[in-house]
């Protein structure tokens, strides 16, 4: 277990500024994602990280060793970094048989034989690999290789783990099944985890925290679960969520402070101090859908309906607004229809029309757990 | 500041980086290898040497002076020396180059885009010319059209038809010409086949579907598709023609027919270096003017069209129809008469025990397996036996073996560098001057070379003469190929591959001997192969710095076929040309693609 700590990291590209001015603490044993767009620069954060990209400016520390500063000009090469990485391909070498993939970290680390043959045996069971330690990468599945990969990783018992979208490369399926397995792995070892993604429900079930990036910048560090309740601005509530968030650019209505209207429709956020432009961020969820007249609630046509196995998203249009909701089979609707709408207000968030910074309101303890 | 100098910080990361370290040290060795000896050669031409006192009165070694560029093109030697041989260097490579590439294209359209049969065999049979030894055709001529008003016994056309043959057929502009498209052509053939593979039926069921007629497309689609390569085709092949020297110096020296290349060889043969080296340059300058031309033609780099992609997808292909046969049998004696025919000439006549006499009687082993007997040949005894010639196929062997394996490994790590630097202008530079020797005609390239290398310079002892020389000129020469070689290797190789070694804590030299290597090793061992065959039937390249301690199977056949001892110069050019075809055999049967094989082959 190692932490690591980033200050103030930038790496540009020519013009391009890849990742700018990054900061970030990551705790012994946690297994942080890094989430965002491609080009966010998640990847390039990484790499920095492995030492296979050299920034232009900042530090970075590893288990409090100072691995690479711009100003002290040091540099500690990727090899003497002590972690271990898997890569997006695997990077698995097709010429070795799976035992040599694996052995080859240990054989530069210089370890006698029969230490790092006992060593072998111990991770290829371990990983269930000892069957096909013989083989040769083509003549694995995906599944398999992706196998290998970890017990490559594993067999130098590195404290810090470097993963850079390790599953895109598996289908579907599959995929679900070593999220479950990598996460396992993850916690058994204990080692310091930065795994990099784009594919949110990832980062959401295996992280401890994630960080989501945007244009080289840092957006949000989080738990899963607050930073889907609780985005800090609207790109992070925007691009968490599937499907997206309803955005609500809204402003105050005259009389009463917590009641807002973008036209067609009005929304009580339940809150006094919010500016008189905003923009109201409401998950599909929190659409409240009904066939009757309630109070406070107001009538939308339903313009589709996509149902998805256990749920149903449908849209929801009143004059120019259009708007998602999540229902399940307790209600049937179909297009055309008229349907009533309440918002839940707890759940709400509020944001500035101008930064789309996160307003409120203030957090409620029933919000975030 | 103090901590400038650590092992760990950025700069002496930069110096101590062995990729960094390797790029310099090649960048020098190229520049000393390549460029130096151009510099070197026009610096010679240009400078009083020793023995120009006996030229002119006027001569100070060492000072600097116009006098052999004058006497070249501008005295009463110009119109011998200069003049006559260039107009014929440019008519022998225009009408071969034409030839080659009328009839390498029509070949490549039936072979790529109709549906002749045996299209399989016919292939490498139609690339035989080219693999073997140039002037085993120029020799096989002579077997049957060798005229004895020039000198020596009669040819096969003689004793047929009981006349000998008119000059013009036996030597100068005809014959060179021929014989030069007769080799020439496969090459053609393989540049105008990788273009017509390259052109995607659904391009022409496009226009077939947008109601275009047949000539329509050939004429709007087709061609403008393939123009650019017949346009590369013909330059790159006329630049070849103009640099070789065997083949012309063979049909062409008997009538005092020279061009610029034999020139070369005649004038050093008389002494009269500086004149040789202007001419040199002058080759080098026709072959910069033709890449230029094909640049400013073709509007893109010349090397584009070596790297034809090599996908082999199927084109859809147009049915000949009743032509069917009659085309197949046309190619099949085509291919017959220049790829086999040559060979079984050469073969039967190295078996005469008086060269020209037609019988069965006359038919010998002699030249084979013979032990030394005065009354044949001076004495020389058959090439099985002689010492001199076995000699010479060990260092054939020797040259062709270290060279393939220098050329191919410096190439990989050459590849490496321009691969993994890419953008990197130094990394941009070697990879250039690594292009260049591509530009050299062979035997101007070999001029440089004795000039680099006749005298000790600094450390470097005076390399003329020694097996170094030919195995350094004969690496240097197939470094383009080499390194495109690598470069194809390199490329397939994903980074990611090396960077989970560099996590995993190996040094760059790890990484290499167990990554790549092992990964490149394929295409480099096919690259290998085919410079081995490639060094192995070069001769303008090294003629002109071959010693007898030094002689190789090429230059012994080449001097052989020069005293007239032509039963014993066949045999040896057929037994490098068996050779050389057993290793093309070889690559043919592991390609796994025939058009990246046949891609690979030019030199």
């Amino acid at each position: 277990m190692a932490s690591i700590e980033i200050e103030n990291l930038t790496k540009r590209y020519g013009a391009m500024t890849a990742l700018d001015n990054v900061s970030l603490k990551i705790e012994p044993g946690e297994f942080l994602v890094l989430l965002g767009p491609s080009g966010c620069g998640k990847t390039t954060l990484l790499r920095c990280l492995a030492g296979l990209e050299t920034p232009d400016e900042g530090e970075i520390y590893m288990d409090g060793e100072l691995v690479f500063s711009s100003k002290l000009k040091r540099i500690v090469p990727p090899g003497k970094r002590n972690l271990g990485m898997v890569f997006q391909s695997y990077a698995l070498w097709p010429h070795m048989t799976v035992r040599d993939n694996v052995k080859f970290g240990l054989d530069v680390l210089d370890i006698s034989e029969s230490d790092s043959n006992g060593r072998l045996d111990q991770v290829l069971k371990d990983l269930g690999m000892s069957d096909l330690q013989n083989r040769y990468p083509s003549e694995l599945s995906g599944g398999q290789q992706q196998r290998v990969a970890l017990a490559r990783l594993l067999a130098t018992k590195p404290p810090m783990f470097l993963m850079d979208e390790p599953l895109s490369n598996l289908d579907a399926r599959l995929r679900m099944d070593m999220r479950v397995e990598l996460k396992k792995f993850q916690a058994s070892t204990g080692s310091t985890t930065v795994y990099v993604t784009h594919d949110q429900t990832e980062a959401m079930t295996m992280s401890t925290r994630v960080v989501v990036m945007r244009d080289g910048q840092i957006q949000q560090v989080s738990p899963p679960s607050q930073l889907y309740k609780r985005p800090e601005n609207t790109f992070v509530a925007d691009f968490i969520g599937m499907p997206r968030i309803n955005l609500i650019p809204a402003n105050q209505s005259d009389g009463k402070n917590h009641l807002y209207s973008n036209g067609d429709i009005d929304i009580d956020i339940g809150w006094d101090e919010a500016p008189s432009s905003i923009v109201v961020g409401a998950r599909p969820e929190d659409l409240k859908i009904s066939k009757k007249e309630l109070k406070g609630s107001q009538s939308y046509e339903v313009s589709s309906v996509l149902p998805n196995g256990p749920e149903t998203i449908i849209q929801l249009t009143k004059g120019g607004t259009i708007l998602l909701a999540r229902i399940g089979h307790e209600i049937d609707v179909h297009e055309g229809e008229k349907v009533t709408v309440q918002f839940d207000q707890k759940a709400l968030n509020v944001y500035d029309a101008k930064s789309g910074a996160l307003l409120g309101p203030p957090i409620d303890t029933d919000r975030t757990n | 500041m103090d901590l400038a100098i650590r092992r760990d910080s950025p700069l002496m990361r930069l110096i101590l980086d062995p990729v960094n370290i390797l790029l310099m040290i090649l960048l020098g060795i190229l520049f000393y290898l390549v460029l130096w000896p151009f510099l070197e050669l026009v610096l010679h031409t240009i400078t009083w040497g020793d023995g120009d006192r006996r030229l002119s009165r006027d001569a100070v070694p060492g000072e600097y002076t116009w006098f052999h560029w004058l006497q070249v093109t501008a005295s009463p030697l110009s119109e011998r020396m200069l003049y006559l041989p260039l107009v014929n260097t440019l008519i022998t490579g225009v009408i071969s180059t034409v030839i080659a590439l009328i009839v390498g294209g029509g070949l490549a359209w039936c072979v790529i885009r109709s549906d002749m049969p045996g299209k399989g065999w016919l292939q490498p049979v139609l690339t035989l010319p080219y693999i073997v030894p140039s002037f085993a055709i120029a020799l096989a001529w002579e077997t049957v059209f060798r005229s004895p008003k020039v000198g020596g016994q009669p040819g096969l056309y003689q004793t047929v038809l009981g006349i000998p043959p008119p000059e013009w057929v036996s030597y100068g502009t005809f014959p060179i010409s021929i014989t030069l498209a007769m080799h020439y052509f496969p090459f053609a053939y393989l540049l105008v086949a990788g273009a017509l593979a390259t052109i995607d039926s659904q391009m022409e069921e496009g226009a077939l579907l947008s109601g275009a007629s047949r000539m329509m497309i050939l004429r709007r689609i087709t061609f403008p598709v393939v123009a650019p390569a017949f346009a590369a085709a013909f330059v790159l092949t006329f630049g070849k023609t103009i640099g070789q020297f065997a083949l012309p110096f063979l049909l062409g020296a008997p009538t005092q027919f020279h061009t610029i290349a034999t020139m070369v060889y005649a004038n050093l043969a008389l002494g009269l270096d500086s004149m040789a080296y202007v001419l040199a340059i002058l080759l080098i300058l026709m072959s910069l003017l033709a890449i230029w031309a094909s640049n400013k033609f073709v509007g893109n780099n010349a090397r584009r069209f070596e790297t034809i992609s090599g996908k082999g997808f199927r084109s859809r292909q147009v049915a000949l129809g009743g032509w069917r046969w009659p085309i197949f049998w046309s190619v099949a004696t085509f291919g017959f008469v220049v790829g086999i025919l040559p060979l079984i000439l050469l073969g039967y006549q190295s078996l005469m025990l008086i060269d020209g006499f037609f019988n069965l009687s006359n038919l010998t082993m002699h030249f084979w397996t013979g032990q030394s007997d005065p009354e044949i040949a001076m004495g020389e005894p058959g090439v099985l036996h002689n010492a001199n010639i076995l000699g010479a196929a060990w260092n054939t062997i020797e040259l062709a073996l270290f060279s393939a394996v220098i050329a191919s490994l410096i190439g990989l790590i050459i590849a490496y560098i321009v691969v993994r630097k890419d953008g990197n202008p130094l990394a941009r530079m070697l990879d250039q001057i690594a292009f260049i020797p591509f530009l050299f005609p062979t035997i101007a390239f070999g001029a440089m070379y004795l000039t680099m290398f006749a005298e000790a310079r600094g450390p470097i002892p005076a390399l003329y003469g020694t097996f170094t020389l030919l195995v350094l000129i004969s690496v240097v020469n197939r470094l383009p190929y080499s390194v495109k070689t690598g470069v194809t290797a390199v490329t397939q190789i994903g980074r990611e591959l090396e960077e989970a070694a560099e996590v995993a804590g190996a040094s760059w030299g790890r990484r290499f001997r167990k990554i790549i290597v092992p990964l490149a090793s394929s295409g480099v061992v096919t690259g290998m192969m085919v410079s081995f065959v490639g060094v192995m039937r070069e001769l303008s390249l090294i003629i002109l710095l071959i010693t007898p301690s030094t002689r190789v199977l090429m230059t012994v056949g080449f001097n052989y076929a020069e005293e007239g001892l032509t039963q014993l110069s066949n045999a040896l050019v057929l037994i490098v040309a068996m050779i050389t075809i057993a290793g093309e055999l070889i690559l043919w049967w592991a390609g796994k693609s025939k058009l990246v094989r046949l891609r690979e082959k030019h030199s």
